[in-house]
């Protein structure tokens, strides 16, 4: 059993988890859990984020000062920290939500051909 | 830290809560409390992962680490004392001995005068074939001010040394004084502590200079108690009452640092060499310095020859660090040292080196067991650099506490003679950090290597309980033997160079003066100028000293020799009866009485020697030594040839008189044998030996041989020196063992030094052998065992191990051989002199290596041959 470690493949998942929790954010206040079933739900169940790999994510936005932090009661009266967008915060969804629109939209114009092709 | 805790406990309930959210839906979706508990468990994910990435996002992450390997580190050590002794130790000695002898070489040699620029005084020198070679040519009064014209230099100085009466109230001293040209304290550039330096219009052009005189800060303490008032007092210097106007600091000694400064008479026709030193211009260089100065040369070898070699003639510029006592002998002792001390640090450095990857070989199979478990590489190396530099911050430490020590015990043991004046050695902060630079290097140097070799990804054989084990690596081996082989080597290196020195010292213990100097006091008597104004006077009261002296209990013989007792006098052009002259030669000239050879045990070679009568009678004759006799072509007898020597023909000025009828030429009745008259180390310079009574300076030296003391007789002569004549001044009486002594002291100090770092070497490398070696052993205990079942005998067990020792002894020996030659050769001339190569050095150092190597190997290959077999192959030995 060789000790190398499997190659980091979360680099692009990273920064892609960063923007669905903005985006799932910008609704208003919302604790962590909430976050996670969030993008589970809307997804249709096809993102399962390790909700661990949640909290770093969470953590790094915290830093960056796109979101901020704020204890709260939730909606089964429990103590939880909840987080909402900052004004950066909005700014760099906006940025980013384009950007990757514009991405996705390049990728289907270079994958379109091959699929009519092969019909 | 705490901030950095109570976040941890915050996200902690978080994740708390956050699970507990999922547990409840999963209950609510119909699943069973332990069920949904499970599940929301297996949703999340690895909790602990989840926080420490969160940790890490925050930042402290970095030092909470730090902190974490420091502890772990530290309980390493815990478990590990002879390791950590043993590396300590070799850091601490390396390290200290590093430090403490770069503030001696900071002291002195980097920082030794308090000048400004001290770097750029030049001296100047003249080089042509067949001319003597002096370090630095001295001009008279008249040259200077030509000097002081060119425009290479923007300024030019001159020191000039002699005696100085000092007259006090209840005492007369005699004192070296130093005379400086106007604007020398200026270009000196160091400010008075009190009042002020001599100023140029202290020194009119062509007139009298004012009497004023400047202290050394040790005079104005010793003789004027460190009054604060001392500035307008008047002192009688040569019968001159002279007013202090300053008294320069203590870390202040141009020339001297027990005497005192004078400004110098600037007369242009005194012809007696001063010693120049000048400053280049701005923009100007060396060479067209050189140049412009060579020209001037050959100007004034015109008018004035004899100060200067025949035809060709090249000018060189001489920096005035390297031509003065601390840069002489004490330089090329100080870089030899240098060039020693950090071999010592190189052996404790490979000493280390071996000792952590010893170590670390040992823990390869912790360290892999840590990695399958999940620790990062990267993680893994920083702790194992962790521990590295905590282990050599330690030692540091250490290392800074024993320089100190080292420091104190170097200082002790300098001859006083050898470093300049104004050496202070202390450890200052420069020294500090270079130190703290130095154990961090090393921390990281050997720290990094075995760490990064260690966690080498691919270390799958290491948790195999492989009978192996870690560490029995081929690699791991070769890179350990290599190791010993490169201390070893060093050792040699070091050994080598230690004995080479000592054994030069012994040499020069043996070697011959020339003369008996033993039981043989000198002491210098000084008249005073007024009270003996004519030569009958002063001859008269030598002769009176003479016979007084010899008269005393105890006493041999007492005679007179001026210059050449042992050292060289005074310097003279001469010619030979029917040869050519030789210019730019000369010979150095010596007053003595007729009981001179007698007095300092000189063999008569051939002719005879003065009578009594010769002498009082002041007749022109001469002895001569055998170096001198060896100007004259082979073969012919000088006894009864005659010599001119010049400088009983120059006119004299006073204090010093002649006596009337003086003339250069004298007749030689005799030759003597070559004293070494230019310090031990150096070849005999041809000398004449006139009477007495032809010139009398004011200063006389008295020999005095005794049969018994000769310091048991001092208080004698002293009183009846006193009872002649009670305004006299005595100089420093000293034995002429004593004075021969000083020379060899430096040689002692050498010796002393390179003992001890050798001692130090040896200790480590012995050190470092028996640990690797040992430590092999301990790798190797399961093949032990199995050699053992196979039927090897505790002796057959003892052999195999001291063989596979003596090869790697054998390898680094001889590697520390030829490098020793290399260096050797390198470093004859400069340091010792030596013209023949030691052999005896080299094989004394070699078979002590050999012996010492086997020593080391004997313990660990004893205690291999008591392994129990069955304990061996199991592997729990």
């Amino acid at each position: 059993m060789s000790t190398r470690k499997p190659d980091n493949q979360s680099g692009l998942l990273q920064g892609t988890l960063d923007l669905l929790i903005l985006q799932t954010v910008v609704l208003g206040p919302v604790h962590g859990h909430a976050i996670a079933r969030s993008i589970e739900n809307r997804s249709r169940e096809v993102l399962q984020v390790g909700h661990g790999s949640l909290y770093p994510a969470l953590q790094r936005l915290i830093k960056d000062g796109l979101i901020v932090a704020e204890d709260g009661t939730s909606e089964n009266n429990r103590k939880a920290r909840f987080y909402r967008l900052t004004k950066k915060g909005h700014r760099k969804l906006f940025a980013e939500t384009s950007r990757w629109h514009r991405f996705s939209e390049a990728i289907g114009w270079v994958l379109t051909p091959l699929t009519e092709e092969s019909k | 830290m705490t901030w950095s805790k109570k976040r941890g406990e915050v996200l902690k309930d978080e994740i708390e809560a956050h699970i507990d959210f999922e547990i409840q839906e999963n209950i609510e979706a119909g699943m069973l409390p332990e069920e949904a508990r499970l599940a929301a468990m297996r949703k999340f994910g690895n909790v602990l992962l989840a926080r420490e990435r969160s940790r890490e996002i925050w930042g402290w992450l970095w030092a909470e680490r730090l902190w974490q390997d420091i502890r772990y580190a530290l309980r390493g050590f815990g478990r590990n004392p002879g390791f950590v002794t043993v590396a300590l130790l070799s850091l601490m000695l390396g390290i200290g001995a590093s430090v403490a002898l770069f503030s001696v070489v900071y002291g002195v040699l980097i920082a030794p005068y308090p000048y400004s620029k001290p770097n750029e005084i030049w001296a100047p020198a003249v080089l042509a074939p067949n001319y003597p070679p002096h370090a630095w040519h001295r001009y008279t009064r008249r040259e200077f001010e030509e000097i002081q014209k060119l425009p290479a230099f923007s300024d030019v100085m001159a020191t000039d040394v002699h005696q100085v009466l000092m007259t006090g109230d209840t005492s007369t001293e005699s004192f070296y004084g130093v005379f400086l040209t106007s604007g020398a304290f200026n270009f000196i550039g160091v400010k008075p502590l009190l009042g002020r330096t001599i100023q140029p219009y202290d020194i009119p052009a062509g007139g009298k200079p004012n009497a004023v005189v400047v202290l050394t800060y040790g005079l104005w303490r010793s003789m004027f108690d460190g009054d604060p008032h001392v500035l307008g007092k008047t002192t009688i210097l040569d019968g001159v009452p002279h007013t202090v106007i300053g008294v320069m600091p203590p870390r202040f000694g141009w020339w001297t640092s027990e005497a005192f400064w004078l400004p110098m008479p600037m007369d242009l026709s005194d012809d007696t060499p001063i010693n120049v030193v000048m400053r280049l211009a701005p923009g100007t260089t060396k060479e067209v310095a050189e140049q412009q100065l060579n020209e001037l040369n050959l100007h004034l070898a015109e008018a004035n020859p004899t100060n200067f070699p025949k035809g060709q003639m090249r000018t060189i510029l001489n920096n005035y660090m390297d031509i003065t006592q601390a840069s002489g002998p004490m330089k090329s002792s100080l870089d030899l040292l240098l060039a020693a001390v950090g071999l010592l640090l190189l052996i404790a450095c490979v000493n280390v080196a071996n000792l952590q990857l010893a170590r670390m070989t040992a823990r390869s199979r912790e360290i892999a067991m840590r990695m399958a478990i999940g620790a990062g590489r990267g993680r893994l190396v920083r702790q194992l650099l962790t521990e590295s530099v905590l282990l050599s911050l330690l030692g540091g430490a250490l290392g800074v506490f024993f320089s100190f020590a080292v420091v104190r015990a170097i200082v002790a043991l300098i001859p006083p003679d050898n470093v300049p004046n104004e050496a202070r050695i202390t450890i200052n902060g420069y020294v500090l950090l270079f130190s703290l630079a130095v154990s961090m290097l090393t921390g990281i140097f050997f720290g990094l290597l075995p760490a990064l070799r260690s966690s080498h990804p691919d270390l799958a054989d290491a948790l195999k309980d492989g009978g192996t084990g870690a560490g029995g690596s081929i690699r791991g081996q070769a890179t350990r033997s290599g190791l010993v082989v490169f201390e070893i080597a060093l050792s040699v290196i070091l050994l080598t160079g230690a004995s080479l020195a000592i054994r030069r010292f012994i040499g020069q213990l043996r070697t011959d003066p020339g003369f008996q100097p033993e039981k043989t006091l000198a002491l210098r008597v000084t008249l005073q100028p007024e009270r003996y104004p004519t030569v009958e006077q002063r001859n008269d009261f030598d002769r009176d000293l003479i016979e007084n002296i010899s008269n005393l209990p105890g006493v041999q013989a007492a005679a007179i020799g001026n210059g050449g007792m042992p050292y060289s006098g005074w310097e003279s052009s001469y010619a030979l009866e029917g040869q050519p002259r030789v210019d730019g030669r000369k010979v150095v000239i010596s007053l003595v009485s007729s009981n001179y050879l007698r007095s300092l045990g000189i063999p008569l070679k051939r002719g005879r020697n003065f009578t009594p009568a010769e002498v009082e009678n002041g007749m022109h004759l001469a002895l001569i030594n055998e170096s001198a006799a060896r100007l004259w072509p082979v073969g012919t007898d000088p006894a009864g040839k005659r010599m001119q020597v010049d400088a009983l023909g120059q006119p004299l000025k006073p204090p010093v008189l002649v006596a009337p009828g003086i003339g250069p030429e004298v007749t030689i009745i005799g030759v003597v044998g070559d004293t070494k008259n230019d310090g031990l180390r150096n070849v005999t310079l041809p000398a004449v030996y006139v009477p007495y009574t032809l010139v009398a300076p004011p200063e006389r030296q008295l020999a005095v041989r005794t049969f018994g003391d000769p310091l048991g007789v001092l208080n004698a002569v002293r009183q009846k020196i006193h009872a002649m004549d009670k305004g006299l001044a005595l100089g420093r009486p000293m034995t002429i063992d004593e004075m021969l002594g000083q020379e060899v002291e430096q040689q002692r100090f050498n010796m002393a030094l390179f003992s001890g770092f050798a001692a130090l070497g040896l200790a480590l490398a012995a050190l470092g052998i028996y640990c690797v070696i040992s430590y092999n052993v301990t790798q190797r205990v399961h093949e032990i065992g199995v050699r053992m079942a196979l039927g090897a005998s505790r002796a057959d067990i003892l052999k195999w191990v001291l063989r596979a020792a003596a090869k790697v002894a054998a390898v680094g020996l001889f590697i520390g051989f030829c490098g020793s030659i290399a260096l050797e050769k390198l470093v004859r001339f400069n340091v010792f002199g030596t013209a023949k190569f030691d052999g005896v050095s080299f094989a004394a150092v070699m078979i002590l290596l050999s012996v010492v190597a086997l020593l080391a190997a004997w313990l660990p290959a004893r205690r291999a041959g008591k392994l129990d077999p069955v304990a061996a192959l199991r592997n729990e030995a």
